[in-house]
């Protein structure tokens, strides 16, 4: 996805108390992609299930590369084993809810980075309805 | 048999219409019977529900909430009574809305506007999806409810903070009738042993009604403007039951 015009970078606390912050920040920069409503919420679910499992203390870097076909987000350095077992179907019981099986519905894409600094990054692809 | 709607009868004929259908259902059985009670009842219990509204919550939500007390009132009558159903149904109805809103109200103190603007900002959500054949822009929300993208982002936000009571739970917590299933919404298939075998075991600790939903997004795939028409209720209330819904299974998982 060839999307990369413009780029805004977060680092936010992970306490719950500041998920509703990353929310609005992300319904905001939707809004400019003119993202709709559903596309929105379902970038909004991606992100706070990210979070989820990222657990409750530190911070964690959100950044956001807008185009004009969608947004590319990528979470993190994550907890790489807590957030390699939420990613993986075979991490739960069988026919278990995941979050792979989440993802894969609310985002257009995924996928995993490993920076060289240890933990992982998630990136979500989420591109504009026609 | 096919019995008018209540409204357009004469009061006497509907309540002998009335114990009619409460003699099949609590003396024989017939739930169809009991369905045509809630269907004849509903207007009322729309009435009830308008005088909630401009609270901070979506009209139709309330008379969801509202439906519960009347469902409620069906199943406990006691065909001796001599009081009429919509006379004991009433206290009932109002009873589960106050409930609702004293029990599940706004978990942090958010400006009327605000929450004004989120409880309009579902009609708006439902009557553009209708106009436009697809989930609208903030834009357009905005446009039609006269205001700026960044105030329906906080109204949407603010959505978040109001804690949406199940419809398929009590107020003891208990899981009770869901109105929604018994007015007729297609639920062939949930029952299905494998759709339940592939959601076990955190679906479990929900409703029959938010189980369904997240069937129908995550086994299905469906968008939540699709859902919404199958289940009856707003896109937004469906967002909210399935983010609430994943909160609740992740707290099950976690032990």
């Amino acid at each position: 996805m060839n999307l990369s015009l413009e780029r805004i970078d977060l680092d936010a606390p992970l306490s719950g108390d500041f998920q509703a912050v990353v929310r609005l920040i992300i319904g905001g920069i939707a809004e400019r992609v003119d993202f709709a409503f559903e596309e929105i919420d379902d970038l909004q679910l991606a992100v706070e299930r990210l979070l989820a499992e990222a657990g409750q203390v530190g911070t964690v870097h959100l950044s956001f590369e807008v185009g004009q076909r969608g947004i590319r987000t990528r979470v993190g350095p994550l907890d790489e084993r807590r957030v390699a077992v939420a990613l993986s179907d075979g991490g739960g019981r069988p026919g278990q809810l995941t979050l792979k099986r989440i993802l894969q519905t609310v985002v257009d894409s995924f996928g995993v980075d490993e920076p060289s600094d240890g933990g992982i990054v998630v990136r979500l692809e989420k591109l504009k309805g026609p | 048999m096919s019995l008018p709607a209540r409204r357009s009868v004469a009061p006497e004929r509907a309540r002998v219409e009335d114990r009619l259908l409460l003699r099949r259902y609590h003396e024989g059985g017939d739930t169809s019977a009991r369905e045509a009670l809630i269907e004849r009842h509903l207007p009322l219990v729309r009435s009830l529900a308008r005088r909630y509204a401009g609270r901070g919550e979506a009209l139709e939500d309330i008379e969801q909430v509202g439906a519960i007390g009347l469902i409620k009132a069906i199943d406990r009558f006691e065909i001796e009574r001599e009081v009429s159903l919509a006379t004991y149904a009433t206290p009932n109805v109002v009873g589960e809305i106050k409930r609702h809103f004293r029990d599940k109200g706004w978990a942090i103190r958010v400006p009327r506007a605000l929450q004004e603007l989120n409880a309009s900002m579902s009609g708006a959500i439902e009557r553009l999806t209708g106009r436009l054949g697809r989930s609208p822009s903030i834009g357009e929300i905005a446009d039609e409810l006269k205001t700026t993208p960044e105030e329906v982002l906080e109204a949407m936000e603010v959505g978040s903070a109001y804690s949406t009571v199940s419809l398929s739970t009590g107020p003891s917590g208990d899981e009770e009738l869901d109105p929604l299933e018994t007015i007729g919404a297609d639920d062939s298939g949930f029952e299905r042993s494998e759709d339940r075998a592939a959601l076990e075991p955190a679906l479990d600790r929900l409703a029959p009604r938010e189980r369904e939903i997240l069937r129908m997004r995550f086994e299905e795939g469906l968008p939540q403007t699709q859902i919404a028409h199958r289940v009856g209720l707003s896109q937004m209330h469906v967002s909210r039951l399935i983010r609430k819904s994943l909160g609740v299974m992740r707290e099950e998982l976690l032990g």
